[in-house]
């Protein structure tokens, strides 16, 4: 078995202190954790220390150094497969099947680098450093932060050592812990503010949500565990173990990659579980950046490409392409759906939820078609029966390149989404500083009732309706008093709001005097009657920082952010040569080569076609709302720039994106298992430009020299087209912003001025509301768990009570009875007990008696 | 010389109105003298037993039971005096406190 304690194939002294690349970070979470509790409050700790901040910057720059040295030590000496494990962790004496012999199986903690593992490592350990000195900047200037920002950063640095972990282990098992160890911090970071019930909520949320993929990975692993006898990559990877398992089971490993692709659905909160990703956005924005777009959510995509080598070897050839054609399916619905549903965020963060959800599934199209291909074609160099395969040098370059396509928009993904949160944590940062700083008298809301609650009252004013009616026109079973989901339906009733259940339960709390969850028609007279005396008094200063409706204009107030903005939108949208559109297009090209092979996969082909438009308008839409036109109220003309420790990683980010180019004319679109293909492939860098220009869009045939021109239209014209017209508009009279600025903004008034058209037809309509509402997923999982499982919960609770505690009780019942009986028999009165002596003795002489008679 | 069988009859039915007085009387003294009246039932039987035999450890037991019986009513007779104490009465229907 691997991992038994001696180093395999060792060739670099990089990967030899790769270990310490996921030690470091686990080493500074306790320290933050332990000093942070020491010296909470200390001047110096807040300041100097920035309450850890600092600490973990430390221990995370020694980290990228490490993962630095280890990705240049790999691209440039040695391109091929590196494992090293020299701890064991523990050997445990199992029965094998058959004959009685004992076999040992010892588990080990080893470090595998391949190329996924190196575009992982340096997405994660750079996008960690970068992400950890924009919270310095985020986290450390909001009061509401003070004094607990060590536990932010104690739970970070832990988080990322997951992260790092994942990457790095050498075995599907220490995946699975990782995996759930990135889990349960998203899970407390999620929860940053748990005194909010939305982000308890949202955490609990996520954490479920996730855990129902987590299940299904499990019963998989368990099945490969059955199959091949072991979890580490150097046995399931190993080219006889699968030639045996294609021989003998080949349908079962189908099963257990099928089920493993289940969690990486929700682990990628991709379709039918997808409904954790946008409520996350109650954690810090610096959690959104690093875990719901730059990070975590990659883990789904590097489980499913770490199952390339069954999909590619031939002895398994055609058994997967069903699967590879859910994937490619579920991506594309993915895709499709959360870019629409993008359409009607005003939230800015949740506009970049949707998105990174839609641009997860592109990479999970691109990964599925990758996988038809290398399961499909005859890619290696000699055919199964033996001969010298004369399609190879073709199939395989396809194969290369549709997988290359699929990690790389990973990589640019990553790059481009973890600056767009970080970007819009800044605008939101001083949205939100402005407002303070504006309206700091009216900042305490102590005495706000429920504004669904004043909604009620004006309602029955103006319905003529008193509470009594009102209250009896609701209560629908009759039992006087009334529920939470009976006052959420007259809610939604009467049209006032439809709320989801946390804020049923603050809203019920607000009414609730005697405190016994329900409402009586008393409670509600009376908070009702209190709130009509003060509608004349109060009024109600709701203002949500991340929303778009209070933005616009920041371009000449926010320059860096802004032009970060800007180019992460465009690299996102897949706007030419910049970081995305290599990827974007090989993803799309890549899908429509499957569906001309396979029927089927017009589905994903044209998912992504349709999405790459969409894309187009939803961030195109984002960035006017946000940055052009005339600033939406007072607030957004007040914001000032942002701090330096948020501009350093947004300027970083800004010219990975723009240098998308840069990396695919070195080759990283054919970041493939495959030295022969690897960087800089003898064309040098111009060259390699030009190569990958004339390649990049699988151009053999002249139908996708078409689609991609077709792609680059709708994606980077008619979307970011249809925006212009809608939103934006030029800056106000004195306003200047910075010269790369004012051609998008002369553009935008020009398009605007000339082609503006109504849309709140569109928006009004029936399918508008339906995507707001996220096509009602919420809703029905919700009744789903209310009918199904609350439903046997109280079923199971009965039979609890009935049978499991009935049967204990009947005995303790029975024994009581016969012991009260017995009890009667002791009178007390000596004279009682001596006739029943002398009976017993008179039964024993008579028993004697007969025995010896 | 008289039958044995006859002195064991008699012996039997000291014996039972001893058991039966034990059973049924309330006062402490006369439930005390059945236990006597059945003890000497016992030590007629061995002095019958003794004689009839031709062997002395008859008498030997008669002996030694009338010395415990001398010493069990003197603890008796305190007994009753410590029960008068408490309950203000001899009466077996009135102490119970091993009831249930």
């Amino acid at each position: 078995m691997a991992g038994s304690g001696s180093s395999e194939i060792v060739h670099s002294t990089a990967a030899q202190y790769a270990p310490w690349i996921l030690l470091l970070p686990m080493l500074a979470f306790p320290i933050i954790l332990y000093l942070g509790k020491a010296m909470n409050g200390n001047k110096m700790w807040k300041d100097t220390l920035k309450e850890g901040g600092l600490i973990a910057l430390g221990f995370m720059g020694a980290s990228l150094v490490l993962s630095l040295w280890l990705v240049i030590d790999f691209i440039g000496a040695y391109g091929g497969t590196e494992m090293l494990s020299d701890w064991t962790w523990f050997t445990s004496s199992m029965w094998a099947d058959g004959d009685n012999a004992v076999s040992t199986v010892s588990f080990g903690f080893g470090i595998h680098i391949d190329h996924i593992t190196v575009m992982l490592l340096f997405i994660a350990s750079f996008l960690c450093l970068l992400i950890n000195t924009f919270a310095i900047g985020y986290m450390n200037t909001d009061p509401i932060n003070d004094n607990r920002n060590h536990r932010f950063y104690a739970e970070f640095v832990l988080f990322c050592s997951g992260m790092l972990g994942m990457v790095l282990a050498d075995s599907f098992l220490w995946l699975f812990i990782f995996w759930e160890l990135m889990g349960l911090c998203s899970y407390l970071l999620i929860g940053f503010y748990y005194e909010r019930p939305s982000a308890a909520y949202a955490a609990k949320k996520a954490f479920l949500t996730t855990r129902v993929g987590d299940v299904f990975l499990m019963v998989g692993l368990a099945i490969l565990w059955d199959l091949f006898g072991s979890l580490d990559y150097a046995v399931v990877f190993d080219s006889h173990n699968i030639e045996a398992v294609a021989h003998d089971s080949a349908g079962t490993l189908a099963w257990a990659l099928g089920l493993m692709f289940i969690g990486a659905v929700g682990k990628s909160a991709q379709f039918p579980l997808h409904v954790w990703l946008p409520d996350a956005m109650e954690g810090p924005t610096p959690v959104s950046a690093l875990i719901h777009a730059a990070t975590m959510v990659n883990a789904g995509l590097y489980l499913v490409a770490r199952m390339f080598p069954f999909f590619g070897h031939e002895a398994m050839h055609g058994e997967l392409a069903d699967l590879a054609f859910i994937i490619a399916a579920i991506g594309g619905t993915t895709a499709v759906m959360a870019a629409a549903i993008a359409f009607v965020q005003h939230d800015l963060k949740k506009v970049l939820a949707y998105s990174t959800m839609s641009q997860l599934a592109y990479i999970f199209t691109g990964l599925g078609s990758a996988l038809y291909l290398a399961n499909t074609l005859y890619w290696h160099k000699y055919l199964p029966d033996g001969t010298t395969n004369a399609d190879y040098y073709v199939n395989h370059g396809i194969v290369i390149v549709a997988f290359g396509a699929a990690l790389f928009h990973l990589f640019n993904h990553a790059m481009a989404k973890g600056m767009l949160f970080m970007a819009s944590g800044a605008v939101i940062h001083e949205v939100h500083h402005a407002h303070h700083h504006l309206h700091h008298h009216e900042d305490d809301h102590d005495h706000g009732d429920p504004e669904e609650l004043v909604m009620l009252a004006k309602y029955l004013n103006d319905n003529d309706q008193t509470v009594y009616e009102f209250f009896k026109s609701i209560d629908l079973d009759g039992s006087g008093d009334i529920d939470m989901f009976e006052f959420q339906k007259a809610l939604t009733a009467s049209q006032i709001a439809n709320l989801p259940p946390w804020e049923m339960t603050a809203l019920v709390k607000a009414v609730d005097l005697n405190g016994d969850g329900r409402l009586n028609l008393p409670e509600l007279d009376l908070a009702l009657g209190r709130i009509v005396s003060d509608l004349d008094h109060g009024h109600h200063d709701e203002f949500d920082a991340q929303s778009m409706e209070n933005m616009g204009g920041l371009a000449s107030k926010m320059p860096i952010t802004a032009t970060a903005m800007l180019v992460g939108s465009l690299s996102i949208m897949g706007f030419p040569l910049i970081g995305g559109f290599w990827s974007k297009e090989g993803i799309i090209a890549n899908t429509w080569r499957v569906a001309l092979e396979d029927p089927r996969f017009f589905y994903p082909a044209l998912c992504v076609l349709l999405g790459a438009g969409m894309t187009g308008f939803y961030m195109s839409r984002m960035w006017l709302k946000t940055f052009a036109g005339s600033p939406k109220g007072e607030v957004a003309a007040h914001v000032h720039p942002t701090n330096t420790w948020i501009k350093i990683p947004l300027f970083t980010l800004t010219f990975f994106s723009l240098g998308g180019v840069i990396l695919a004319s070195m080759g990283f679109t054919h970041w493939a298992p495959d030295i022969e293909y690897a960087l800089m492939s003898d064309h040098g860098f111009i060259g390699g430009f030009l190569y990958e220009m004339e390649h990049v869009f699988a151009n053999s045939k002249p139908f996708f020299f078409i689609l991609t021109y077709i792609a680059i239209f709708i994606g980077a014209i008619v979307g970011p087209g249809l925006a212009l017209s809608l939103y934006g508009g030029a800056l106000d009279e004195g306003e200047t912003a910075k010269p790369w600025f004012t051609p998008v903004l002369a553009l935008n008034a020009a398009v605007k001025g000339r082609y503006h058209w109504d849309n709140s037809a569109l928006a009004g309509s029936g399918f508008a509301t339906a995507l707001s509402n996220r096509l009602y997923f919420d809703h029905y999982y919700d009744m789903a768990m209310l009918k199904i499982v609350a439903a046997f919960s109280n079923k199971a609770a009965q039979a609890d009570a009935s049978v499991i505690d009935g049967t204990v009780k009947t005995i303790e019942r029975t024994s009581q009875d016969i012991s009260t009986k017995l009890r009667a028999l002791t009178t007390g009165s000596a004279r009682d007990y001596i006739l029943m002596a002398a009976v017993g003795t008179l039964a024993l002489v008579g028993l004697i008696w007969g025995v010896v008679a | 010389m008289i039958d044995p069988a006859w002195v064991s009859g008699l012996s039997a039915l000291l014996f039972v109105i001893g058991l039966a007085g034990a059973f049924t009387r309330k006062n402490a003294i006369i439930v005390l003298m059945c236990i006597e009246l059945m003890l000497n039932a016992a030590n007629m039987q061995f002095a019958a037993a003794a004689v009839h035999h031709g062997d002395t450890t008859g008498w030997v037991y008669t002996i030694f039971a009338i010395a415990i019986a001398a010493s069990e009513v003197a603890i008796g007779l305190a007994i009753f005096l410590a029960m008068y104490g408490q309950h203000e009465s001899i009466t077996l229907d009135d102490v119970n406190v091993l009831k249930n």
